[in-house]
């Protein structure tokens, strides 16, 4: 279980890949548009988001300045709301439940299989931009343990030597 | 006034206090573990609770941010209550790692203490781990999520107190923690103030992981031996070892240190420590015994005194030596070296308070104290960049502005953290600060907005001064210095109309000779709008060092002795020389820069340093190194073989002031202790060696049984020191003026009235004819926060955070240079003396403006400087 957990814990990336400075640049329309109001953090990095699909820390970076907050007070918005991401999304989310009931039933295994073969562990995406894999606790869903939820799909009993086949028919 | 009963006991305090605080006073503790009196409450913990009844209902409510009312009777601890706060604890302990016996916190964590005290057993609920890795990554602070209770205390202290905000609480649910963004290493103040406040163990200083716990550690209060705010620390010592640093929550500095003080010390056990005195032979500098050092110094000082007569000698003090040091340093000078010249800190120290605060109001010094300035309404900063000068005022800066609203008006040569978050900031070229402040003047003396009639009543001069402003409209200042004329308008109006104006000025070597204007504009704005000896109004004059209000009371400089006096007043001569026994001086010596000046000239042949390293902090590098050089004997005395002390043909190594007793005088006057808590080797006092030397001399009358003694002496011939003993400051500082031993002191100058009668108002000065053809850049030497003098580059612990300057520059002169990050840049003054350093695109630089901070022996930044210039010219290029 101690690992179960360990894994619940999501580690922090500290460097995201650097985007171009002119994609950079387009940040500052929306820091106009958002400068000097008091609590507008949330809609700039709403538009942020939009157009960059994720928040990395050079776009946190920037809007804290042009807003004057401070970085962390940024980061902890956006970490506080789960509509916010720091990391670049896959076409797919994988939402994988290490709730008790799936864990004991298998997840750790499933999890074992996508780590192996996609190369890519909770919290990450990988190289080719296919998965994001996140770890859940409990769907609701205990019945149907392990459960696997890839976008909006559902797979219930999921069998961990399926794992493979199943992740497969997202292209 | 509310009064109201606590557990019984009736309790009157102020209308808007909290019930805790009404508790406080009443001596009924309640647990506490999100609250500190330095933050806004906040209500997270809710162990607070208490029971009220009031107009016959009853209610339980936290007591810590709900107001005392009258009638109220509060219950802190009934059944209910104690139940209530024994399952909060539990849930706290659910998941909070029992690890005890081996965390750093142990017996210094307030959830410890309070699950003892309310005997709370192993809870009935499964307990739920975090797994948060323990973060070592950042200077001093170590942070351990793991035993977080989520007080907020540490966000809040860095937000509303520091103004730094670097931490905050990221992501949610059981991944909930404080952190940087990101989570990468602190890159802030390094104040620790988060680690102190933290009830727990969750942030925590490096230093103590394994090292020692509360309760092993011997405690002993003494003051901080770095800036002049004379913040009270507590040093916590393991088997006769430093190990802790921090400051109690009643000092006057409410606990809050920067991070010199709680971080900087461990210079005392630098292992470049000189531990004997040297003497140079056959040319270079050789180790002896005291006797020998002593014996050769004597004879030399002796010989050149004999020869050529005692003028031919001169000294250099410091900020630094305390009250006692300074004060026999003077009466060895002026006695047993028999010379007037006699100066410290390149007379940049005080200037402002001698010839810009004395003539006008009376007394060198800062009229008001320090935590007057969360009072404020209103707050000047004039020149004063407190976030890196004096940072625990600019904590208070920081509180008046965030929670009592107050405006901050910034005049200042460079973008600040406080001018970021100023109401109006005035930016100037340097050496134009106190245009702007003349500007308001006029403004506020057109428009009408003092009070004439009171005015004549206080204070003589105002028709000079209304002459000497004509050239100072608004209009014509906004186009001298670029700014905007109805930003000085608006200011000089706020500043006028507070119910609380204050001014803050900063005095040291980064100040230039415009500090002198700038204090005597102050001076005038707050004695026409009436502002001097009320609370909350006024001015305060932070010098730069420890001790830089004590030298001046002591008398180091060339014209005065202690208490103030003028050398030249026959009567106070007369009172000094009979209490030390011999002829003084009658007319003033010359000031640091001319003893230097004739130095280089051999007419001063023979040069005492005490505690100073001219080479690196005075004006014109060039000129001290040629005078140094040139005296036929300089003996340096210091920690450290500094590089003044490298050119010296004796050097005597002295203690540090944890090894030592004695006073310092911080820049609110208060008087307070040092105290002695490591043993020093083979080091003396400076005042061991000055009373040696004086025998040595043939002055054996010259001795004091201890620093006690001589602040007896002190009491008795200084009168605003007259009731100041080291019995009454046992336990805490004292105030001058104090002039008996009943007397309790005065926080506040001037509340009954200015010693002359009258005040005065000093006229505006003419305006400084432009130079031809100035070079198109000015220099400003900076200081940062994490160094001091030239001092701080002994402290290994100051360096790993900051050890090395760059030269600023604001982006758009960089970009029109071509320069960027990195690049090596020649800095070129008027008479072609350059420096070298590496370009920081930086935001504090204006257009116009590179600064260089003053603190690198690698930068040696007063290659530029010069005596006496209002500002520096220099010419930048590519290297
Ligand atoms: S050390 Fe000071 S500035 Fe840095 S995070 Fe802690 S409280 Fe804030
Ligand atoms: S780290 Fe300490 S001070 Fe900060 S919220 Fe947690 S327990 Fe409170
Ligand atoms: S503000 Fe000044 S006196 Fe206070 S801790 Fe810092 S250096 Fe020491
Ligand atoms: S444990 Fe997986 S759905 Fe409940
Ligand atoms: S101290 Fe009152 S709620 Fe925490």
């Amino acid at each position: 279980m101690e690992d179960r957990d360990a894994l619940l814990k999501k580690k922090v990336q500290r460097t995201v890949e650097v985007l171009p400075a002119k994609e950079l640049a387009k940040l500052d329309e929306v820091i106009a548009r958002y400068a000097g109001k008091a609590g507008h953090l949330i809609p700039a990095l709403k538009d942020a988001q939009e157009m960059y699909g994720y928040l990395p820390m050079e776009v946190q970076h920037r809007i804290a300045d042009g807003l004057h907050v401070s970085p962390s007070h940024v980061y902890g918005v956006v970490t506080f709301y789960s509509f916010f991401t720091i990391m670049p999304r896959g076409r797919h989310t994988i939402r994988l439940c290490l709730g008790t009931a799936c864990y004991v039933k298998g997840s750790k295994e499933i999890l074992e299989t996508i780590v192996r073969e996609v190369g890519i562990n909770v919290g990450e995406t990988s190289q080719d931009g296919r998965f994001t894999i996140e770890a859940v606790r409990c769907l609701g869903a205990c019945g149907l343990a392990p459960v696997m939820m890839i976008g909006e799909d559902t797979h219930g009993n999921v069998d961990p030597k399926d794992t493979l086949r199943i992740i497969q028919a997202y292209e | 006034m509310v009064t109201l009963t606590i557990d019984g006991v009736e309790v009157t305090v102020e209308r808007g206090a909290t019930i805790l605080e009404a508790a406080q006073k009443a001596g009924v503790r309640i647990p506490t573990l999100c609250h500190d009196k330095r933050l806004v409450p906040f209500g997270a913990c809710r162990l607070c609770m208490v029971e009220v009844v009031a107009r016959g209902r009853k209610r339980t409510m936290p007591a810590c941010f709900n107001p005392a009312r009258d009638g109220m009777e509060v219950t802190t601890s009934s059944p209910d209550l104690i139940k209530s706060r024994r399952m909060q604890l539990m849930l706290l302990l659910r998941s909070h790692p029992l690890l005890c016996p081996s965390c750093d916190a142990c017996g210094n964590c307030r959830l410890q203490d309070l699950v003892h005290e309310y005997e709370v057993a192993e809870p009935p609920f499964p307990k739920e781990q975090r797994y948060f890795h323990i973060d070592n990554d950042s200077h001093f602070i170590r942070f351990n999520m793991n035993l977080c209770v989520k007080c907020g205390m540490c966000v809040r202290i860095c937000d509303e107190v520091q103004g730094v905000n670097e931490l905050s609480f990221v992501r949610r649910g059981m991944e909930n923690e404080v952190s940087t963004d990101f989570g990468r290493p602190l890159d802030c103040e390094f104040c620790g103030q988060c680690a102190q406040i933290c009830p727990v163990g969750a942030i925590s200083s490096k230093w103590l992981v394994g090292t020692g716990r509360q309760f092993e550690l011997r405690q002993t209060n003494t003051t901080c031996a770095f800036c002049s705010l004379g913040c009270t620390l507590t040093l916590g010592l393991k088997s006769d070892k430093v190990v802790w640093v921090s400051s109690p929550s009643d000092s006057h500095n409410e606990g809050n240190l920067c991070v010199k003080g709680r971080y900087g010390w461990p210079y005392v056990y630098s292992e470049k420590r000189l531990s004997k005195p040297l003497i140079r032979k056959n040319g270079r500098l050789e180790e002896v015994e005291w006797n020998e050092a002593l014996g050769f110094v004597a004879e030399r000082l002796n010989s050149i005194k004999e020869a050529h007569g005692g003028p031919s000698l001169a000294a250099l003090g410091s900020e630094r030596l305390t009250n006692e040091e300074a004060y026999v340093f003077n009466r060895f000078v002026r006695t047993v070296m028999g010379t007037p010249h006699l100066d410290h800190a390149g007379g940049y120290g005080y200037a402002g308070l001698v010839n810009g605060i004395a003539p006008a109001l009376g007394y060198p010094a800062s009229p008001n104290s320090i935590n007057e300035l969360r009072s404020a309404r209103v707050i000047v900063l004039l020149g004063a960049d407190l976030t890196e000068t004096h940072p625990v005022a600019k904590n208070e800066v920081i509180r008046a502005l965030t929670r009592y609203e107050a405006q901050v008006i910034v005049i200042d040569s460079m973008r600040t953290r406080l001018s970021d978050r100023a109401d109006i900031s005035l930016l100037v070229a340097p050496g134009q600060e106190h245009l702007i402040a003349y500007a308001m003047l006029k403004e506020i003396l057109d428009k009408g907005l003092f009070d004439k009639t009171a005015l004549a009543l206080r204070a003589d001069g105002l028709d000079e001064l209304q002459a000497s402003l004509e050239r100072y409209t608004p209009d014509k200042v906004a186009a001298m210095t670029g700014t905007d004329p109805e930003e000085i308008r608006q200011a000089a109006k706020a500043y006028a109309e507070a119910a609380g104006s204050l001014l803050v000025l900063t005095e040291g070597m980064n100040r230039g000779s415009t500090q002198v204007l700038c204090a005597q504009a102050a001076a005038n704005l707050a004695l026409v709008t009436g502002r001097i000896g009320k609370p909350a109004n006024g001015i305060c004059v932070f010098p730069e060092k420890t001790n830089g209000q004590g030298a001046l009371d002591m008398g180091l400089v060339p014209n005065l002795l202690p208490g103030f006096r003028s050398i030249t007043d026959e009567k106070a001569r007369a009172k000094f020389e009979e209490a030390w026994g011999a002829p003084l001086p009658s007319e003033p010596g010359l000031n640091a820069g001319q003893i230097l000046e004739k130095a280089a000239a051999k007419e001063i042949r023979g040069l005492y340093v005490v505690g100073e390293n001219p080479l690196e902090t005075y004006p014109d590098r060039n000129l001290v190194k040629k005078a140094l050089e040139s005296v036929e004997f300089l003996v340096v005395q210091d920690l450290f073989l500094t590089s003044t002390a490298a050119l010296a043909h004796a050097v005597l190594p002295v203690k540090a002031f944890t090894e030592k007793t004695g006073t310092f005088t911080s820049s609110e006057r208060l008087v307070q202790r040092i105290r002695p808590v490591l043993k020093p080797g083979a080091v003396k006092s400076d005042l061991e060696i000055f009373t040696a030397l004086a025998a040595l001399m043939g002055q054996p009358s010259m001795t004091y049984s201890g620093p006690e003694a001589i602040m007896d002496e002190i009491a008795g011939l200084v009168d605003v020191y007259g009731g100041i003993s080291y019995r009454r400051l046992a336990a805490e500082g004292l105030p001058w003026p104090c002039v008996d031993p009943e007397d309790p002191g005065k926080p506040l100058l001037y509340e009954g009235g200015f010693p002359g009668g009258k005040a005065k108002l000093l006229p505006a000065s003419v305006p400084q004819p432009a130079v031809g053809d100035a070079l198109p850049m000015f220099l400003i030497p900076a200081v940062l926060k994490f160094h001091s003098g030239s001092f701080s580059e002994w402290s290994t612990s100051l360096m790993e955070v900051c050890p090395e300057g760059s030269a600023e520059m604001n982006a758009d002169d960089a970009r029109s240079m071509g320069l960027s990050d990195g690049d090596s840049v020649r800095v070129i003054g008027a008479d072609g003396s350059w420096i070298t350093g590496k370009v920081k695109i930086s935001r504090r630089a204006l257009r116009g403006a590179i600064i260089v901070p003053q603190h690198f022996s690698a930068l040696k930044v007063n290659t530029l400087t010069r005596w006496n210039g209002p500002a520096v010219r220099v010419r930048v290029e590519k290297a």
